[in-house]
This record gives C-alpha cells, sequence and structure tokens, in this order.
C-alpha cells in the first residue's frame, strides 16, 4: 500500500472541515484557538495532535497568552535572530481529537 | 534671484511630492486600492436565485456613457484608481467598449466580473482591455447550475475560464456560497486552479436583493463561518503556491488592529477638512448604479447613505457633499469600527457595515 503523502492528507484536511462531519462547536472552538492575537498564520497542515500551523510574527510572542488558549498541545517559537532580527516563527499544535485520521507526527523542526 | 527662485520650486516640489506620496501610501479603509464599483446595467441574461442586485433580463435601465464618463472623469480626479465592472451582467451593456477606452485613456485599471455566458471569442477586442476578469462561480455543477436556473451555465462559465486563460489573459474566480454549497469548495477549488484560475476570492451568500428570498438555511452561522475560515486556511496549503486565495471573512481582532486604516474619513473635522481630502480617501468602495445613484460601500447600502446622482457629479458638489453630508457616514463607520473592540470572531466587514445601514443605526434624518 503507497504511503498516505502530506499532499493527500492536507486534501482530507480540506475535505473534512468542509463537508459538516465535525460539530459546529468544535469548528468554532477550533477558530477562536487558530485566531491569536497579533500572528499571521501561514501554514495549515494535520499533524498527529489535530491540526499544527505555523505563523509568523514580527514581536516576540506572548508565551502566557498561548498557553492560556485551551486546545494547544504543543508550541515552539523560531527566532530569526541574525538572518532577521525582527521575524520569529511560530509553530503550534492544535489538539482536536474529533478529526478522524489524525495526520503522522510531523514533528517540529522541520 | 533667479537661483532663488529655483532653489524655491525644488523645496515646493519635494514638498508636493511627499504630501503626494503620503496620500498614495495612507489606505482608505479596508482595501487594498481605491475602487469604483460601476453597475451599467441589471440586464442579466441570468436570474439567480442569489443575485443581490435583482438583475434579470427584465432590467432595461441602462447608464448614459456620456454622464458616465463624465463622471469617471471627475472621480479619477477625485483619487479613484480601479474601475471594477459589475452588474447585471456587464457584457450586455451595449456601450462597454466606449466606457472602457476611456476609463483606461484617464488612468484607471480596469477589471470585470462576469457570469462567463458571453466572455468568449465574440468580445475578445473588449476583454483584451481589461487589466483583469473574473467568473462568477457558486458551487460544483448541481448547485451553480440550480442556483442560476441554467443547465448549462457551470460547463460554461468553465468554458469562458479556460478559453480566457489560453489567450493569456490573467482570470479569477469569484465564488459565492450558499451554506450549503460549501462541502463543495474544495472540489471546486481543485477544479478552477485546474482551468487556470490565478486566484479565488470566496465569499457568503450576502442576504440581499433576490437572497433574500432564500431559506434561512443558505446563510452561514457564525459557526458556518468559522468553518469557511479553516477550510480557505487548508486550501491555502493544498493549492499551489501562486494562486491567491482569498476570504471576504476577516477575523474581528485583525480589523481592530488596522483600524488606522480609516483615518481619512474619520480623521476629518476642523484641523483636516473633509472637503480638502480627495473623496476616494473619505468614501472607498464607491458604488454606481444602473439607476444613477452614487452610494458608498455596497449596491445595497441603504439609499439614505447616498451621495448624489451621477448627473450631478462635478468637484464642486462632491466638495459640498464632504462639507455637509459626511457626517452620517463617518457616524456608521466610526459605529462599526467600535463594536469590534473586544470582540472575537470573525466578520464580513462591508455586509456588515451594509447590514448596519439598514438598521436605521446614526442614518441620516
Amino acid at each position: 500500500m503507497p504511503p498516505v503523502t502530506s499532499k493527500e492528507l492536507a486534501v482530507r484536511m480540506s475535505k473534512r472541515l468542509a463537508n459538516y462531519k465535525l460539530s459546529d462547536a468544535v469548528i468554532a472552538g477550533l477558530a477562536e484557538r487558530v485566531l491569536i492575537d497579533g500572528l499571521t498564520a501561514f501554514r495549515f497542515d494535520p499533524c498527529m495532535y489535530g491540526i499544527c500551523i505555523d505563523y509568523f510574527t514580527d514581536k516576540l510572542p506572548r508565551l502566557d497568552k498561548l498557553t492560556s488558549k485551551h486546545g494547544i498541545q504543543k508550541w515552539e517559537v523560531f527566532p530569526y535572530g541574525i538572518i532577521d532580527w525582527d521575524r520569529f516563527h511560530v509553530q503550534i499544535a492544535f489538539n482536536v481529537d474529533e478529526l478522524e485520521g489524525r495526520g503522522p507526527n510531523r514533528g517540529f523542526g522541520r | 534671484m533667479s537661483t532663488n527662485s529655483k532653489g524655491a520650486g525644488r523645496i515646493v516640489g519635494s514638498v508636493a511630492d511627499v504630501r503626494h506620496e503620503q496620500q498614495v501610501a495612507m489606505r482608505s479603509g479596508f482595501l487594498p486600492d481605491r475602487i469604483v464599483h460601476l453597475h451599467p446595467t441589471r440586464l442579466c441574461n441570468l436570474a439567480c436565485r442569489h443575485c443581490y442586485s435583482e438583475s434579470d433580463q427584465r432590467q432595461r435601465a441602462a447608464l448614459d456613457p456620456d454622464l458616465l464618463c463624465a463622471a469617471l472623469d471627475v472621480l479619477r480626479a477625485e483619487g479613484y484608481a480601479l474601475l471594477s465592472l459589475s452588474g447585471g451582467e456587464p457584457l450586455v451593456y451595449p456601450a462597454l467598449g466606449t466606457v472602457i477606452s476611456h476609463a483606461k485613456s484617464i488612468g484607471f485599471r480596469v477589471t470585470m466580473i462576469t457570469n462567463g455566458l458571453l466572455a468568449t471569442e465574440r468580445h475578445d477586442a473588449l476583454l483584451d482591455m481589461l487589466d483583469g476578469m473574473a467568473i462568477s462561480f457558486d458551487g460544483m455543477p448541481e448547485t451553480h447550475n440550480e442556483l442560476r436556473g441554467r443547465a448549462d451555465a457551470f460547463e460554461r462559465a468553465s468554458d469562458a475560464l479556460q478559453y480566457n486563460v489560453a489567450r493569456g489573459r490573467p482570470v479569477a474566480a469569484a465564488i459565492s456560497l450558499t451554506r450549503s454549497a460549501l462541502a463543495d469548495l474544495p472540489d471546486l477549488a481543485d477544479h478552477l486552479v485546474g482551468l487556470g484560475a490565478r486566484a479565488l476570492q470566496v465569499r457568503p451568500v450576502a442576504r440581499a436583493g433576490r437572497a433574500r428570498g432564500l431559506d434561512d438555511s443558505s446563510f452561514f452561522s457564525s459557526a458556518d463561518q468559522a468553518r469557511l475560515f479553516l477550510v480557505v486556511h487548508a486550501l491555502r496549503q493544498e493549492l499551489p503556491e501562486e494562486i491567491t486565495i482569498h476570504c471576504d471573512l476577516a477575523p474581528t481582532v485583525g480589523l481592530w488592529q488596522q483600524r488606522e486604516a480609516y483615518a481619512g474619513l474619520l480623521g476629518c473635522g476642523r484641523n483636516f477638512p473633509a472637503d480638502e481630502r480627495p473623496l476616494a480617501d473619505l468614501v472607498n468602495p464607491l458604488v454606481i448604479t444602473d439607476m444613477g445613484a452614487l452610494k458608498p460601500i455596497a449596491f445595497d447600502f441603504d439609499p439614505r447613505y447616498d451621495l448624489m446622482g451621477i448627473d450631478e457629479v462635478t468637484q464642486q458638489r462632491l466638495r459640498v457633499f464632504k462639507r455637509e453630508r459626511l457626517a452620517p457616514l463617518q457616524e456608521l463607520i466610526g459605529s462599526a469600527l467600535s463594536g469590534l473592540e473586544g470582540r472575537g470572531g470573525l466578520v464580513d466587514w462591508f455586509d456588515h457595515c451594509t447590514r448596519m445601514s439598514e438598521q436605521g443605526g446614526p442614518g441620516p434624518s
């Protein structure tokens, strides 16, 4: 059996989100978690926790705000440092138990 | 003396350049451009069940091209840079070529939204003049054709997209979704990108015009809006990087943080008189209806906020409007912006303002 590619997983994610099988409450909760003050989402992947989102920001993220968000399983911050002092890459894994067939352990820092 | 004069000229010139650059750089609301949305006619070869302008084959009103071109001259001088043609179906407006030629000659960029039925080789000369076009879609064939009341509407719109891409034209798809059509979006996006669409613009159907006759379940709840927002995020990941996908729903927090975009409109007062600012800094987008009304924001914005008729448009009259009749729009936008503070979730900003205009709010007496 051929391995499932990340592209196939991603396609399945958009369809799973669009097809109304996830309840309104789950969707509303997920959107509320995804909209993080001051962060701009640019990647949206399935992962072993549910959904992993990559953000960029030009301000050092307020970690207390991140940890207070419900459903965040894991987060990491990557300062660009000497490449770009005012740029931070933030990866956050959101726990979405209801998402069937969650993705593989993508791992952080890929 | 001559040296001083030249020196003074340079200083004046550089100050003027800076002012011009500041005006160009200053945003006018949440749009990236200063836009005139033109509906030259509501005559249309379709009668879509969700059409906000209630266009169909019976609408015979059409703007006089001479009046329209004269108004566009004034509006260009008032800072508008993009003319967006809509309708009705713009390609059935007999004077479309004249209007596009004139708009281009005075420096407008011109784009058009069409249902695609007539965007064929028959109109190549017109289509070649455009800076961009968007073909409208409502879902996969069953949904699209049912809403459009025509069995081959999806096929012909798809053919038009493919034809115009093959002619080297930049083509986008404008996607209006009823609630049940949201499930179609991933497949529709694949289909449109496969045909060569460069961008997808997605929005929920507005509760306006003929769409008011749709069942309540056709419209998005706040959870449905969140679902659409997440689907669009997922699609950004799935689609090729060069495809732009835009959703009219924006995070309320993000808009609140960008509220300074309305400084041009809301900052007017004794120190910055409105009548000294170009209209495009204050009212954006500006809509011209088939009946010749100039309106702020949207076709269905409450008529109490109309600026004037197209036959009245002169810079002098616009100056009077800015000085004496801008306050209700300032109050409405100010109130809508204040309402964003501390609120979570998503908002379709222009639809939100339009619905507020209908609610009696702080409207003109």
